[in-house]
């Protein structure tokens, strides 16, 4: 019988580094450009009227080919339709640590669209929200074309 | 049983980088042409097969994102992932759908957007499906290293590169005859609107002057990364008669897996026999897929065949193994211009993997190839002559896993 002290343990490394370059396709493109210009696209439906945003070419509702020609513009305001509050955070170590301060985020619907978007809220207290409210977008001070340019959602002046 | 048949084919443009699309619009792509192609409704449609190789493109769980994309909200759907072979498996799993009687219409679609990878080529996929598929190695206490070059043996290439090897001193061919072969496919694949690799007039001596990769391939031996799609309409007999001009009987098919696995070779303390080129699994797919398709002599039943060669000489070993040409004689055929796509056995007249390679869709689209060669719309690739019978093989796993399909014009 083997002792415990002989139980032989190999220690072997795995030099793998595994990165991606998705490509987002066209539309989706359009999109992370426009927000440069401080302009949020969504895309309308022809045949069943849905509003995605961000956009896609293809009708997930009803399977309608959808293209640049159905790009709508939409104005950066909608209604707060729930909402979540994070109070910790990973630590990166495979822990969590106590965040500074809450951190809410909010399923919101632009005005014009009928999808759902999922966003940090800033500006507000998670005592004072409220499902139905309404919220505005604030953008980076420099927009530069990417998704990060959508800073965070603060509620409306009325 | 019922019996099933092909009723629309489609595929998307292949190329190096396809950035106009995601993987879910570009997989779309493809179903929409096929449904189109069958003139089905993807309300029609009872059920979906998908599949790609595992890992690649780093969605883990493709199905998740495709189905609102491809017509597949609220259906059944079954990703499949066997390698390299997942595209003839998708479709075989489409099949039983139907076959069973469980569905009437299925759709099996399959996949490869490589150029989501950071690394050129299948570098990153590779590593990712290495780290999973290695675990039961590193047990063993082999470093990466060592495994890849002694156990892997370089993964698919390293195993081609001694499968062509094994293959030439068993059969007595020569690096001249790798030539031929990718001269051909290149050709062919210029006559494919749809293929990525294409060489109008390539000739064996233009493949002679790339340069070496690892012997006994040259960079003009070896298939691209390719990103692509392709899809499938299958139907049961009442449906494909009613709705199909043509329809494309799926007549016979296995998938076995064999002991040439790599993975789990002799190398690895496995029972794995390392000479790659024997391929069993092929002999005994192709020997059940065509009983089951009433198939006694393929070289003579047998008018046309899409086989998976990402290296030259994979379709004169699967020739052999689907008993298109006499052991050891694939090369003679070849010399003799048999496997032209005017020839009597053409092989790969769509310039096959070795000129298009994305990987999961490789295998699926070899079927739908043939399906093409039998509806009469093959298009500039069309064989010269009338095709009863069609074979398509997939190659995957661990390098062991070999899918066979056969089809025909008629389901008898």
């Amino acid at each position: 019988m083997s002792s415990q002290s002989e139980i032989v343990l190999t220690k072997v490394p795995v030099p793998l580094v595994a990165g991606f370059q998705w490509s987002v396709g066209e539309l989706m493109e359009k999109f992370i450009k426009a927000l440069a210009d401080r302009k949020i696209w969504g895309v309308k439906c022809p045949e069943c009227g849905y509003v995605y945003v961000p956009p896609r070419w293809r009708c997930g509702k009803c399977y309608a080919k959808l293209g640049e020609e159905n790009l709508t513009e939409l104005s950066g305001k909608g209604i707060l339709l729930s909402y979540a509050t994070a109070y910790v955070e990973l630590d990166g170590a495979g822990s969590f640590k106590d965040l500074s301060e809450p951190k809410p985020i909010g399923a919101i619907k632009l005005e014009g669209a009928d999808s759902t978007l999922f966003m940090p809220l800033g500006e507000v207290k998670p005592e004072e929200l409220k499902e139905g409210m309404k919220v505005e977008v604030v953008w980076r001070e420099e927009p530069k074309g990417e998704l990060a340019d959508i800073k965070y959602f603060k509620p409306a002046k009325r | 049983m019922r019996n099933v048949a092909i009723i629309g084919c489609g595929q998307t443009k292949h190329s190096a980088r396809r950035r106009d699309v995601n993987l879910a619009e570009m997989v779309g792509d493809a179903v929409w042409n096929a449904l189109e192609d069958a003139q089905v409704t993807p309300q029609e449609v009872d059920a979906f097969t998908v599949g790609n190789m595992q890992g690649f493109g780093g969605v883990a769980q493709p199905e998740q994102w495709l189905g609102d994309w491809i017509g597949a909200a609220g259906k059944p759907v079954l990703r499949v992932a066997t390698g390299g072979s997942t595209g003839g498996c998708v479709a075989q799993a489409a099949f039983y759908a139907v076959a069973s009687g469980l569905y009437d219409i299925a759709v099996a679609t399959a996949w490869e957007k490589h150029s989501d990878s950071k690394e050129p080529g299948a570098t990153t996929g590779l590593s990712h499906v290495a780290l999973g598929n290695t675990i039961n190695m590193i047990n063993c206490g082999l470093s990466f290293k060592h495994l890849l070059s002694m156990t892997l043996v370089g993964a698919a290439a390293g195993v081609a590169c001694y499968q062509a090897m094994y293959y030439m001193y068993r059969s007595g061919s020569r690096v001249e005859h790798l030539d031929m072969v990718a001269a051909k496919d290149r050709r062919n694949a210029a006559k494919n609107k749809y293929a990525h690799l294409q060489w109008p007039g390539c000739t064996p001596e233009d493949i002679a002057k790339t340069e070496w990769v690892a012997y006994p391939f040259r960079y003009g031996h070896i298939c691209p990364a390719s990103d692509g799609a392709s899809a499938m309409v299958l139907a049961c007999e009442d449906i494909a008669r009613k709705r199909c001009k043509k329809p494309v009987w799926i007549k016979g098919l296995a998938a076995y897996s064999d002991e040439e696995n790599q993975i789990m070779s002799e190398g690895a303390g496995g029972i794995g026999i390392l000479d790659a080129s024997q391929q069993i699994g092929a002999t005994m797919s192709a020997i059940k897929a065509y009983r089951m398709a009433g198939i006694r002599d393929p070289q003579k039943e047998i008018d046309v065949a899409e086989i998976y060669q990402p290296f030259p000489n994979q379709e004169l070993i699967f020739a052999e193994r689907l008993g298109l040409f006499d052991e050891g004689t694939a090369w003679r055929a070849l010399e003799k211009g048999e496997t032209d796509i005017n020839g009597r056995m053409p092989c790969d007249p769509s310039g096959g993997v070795n000129a298009t390679n994305a990987i999961g869709s490789s295998a699926l689209q070899r079927i739908l190839e043939c399906a093409l060669q039998i509806m009469g719309k093959a298009e500039e690739h069309q064989v010269p002559k009338e095709v009863h019978n069609a074979v398509a093989t997939g190659w995957g796993g661990a390098t062991n896993y070999i899918a066979v399909t056969v089809l025909g014009d008629s389901p008898y």
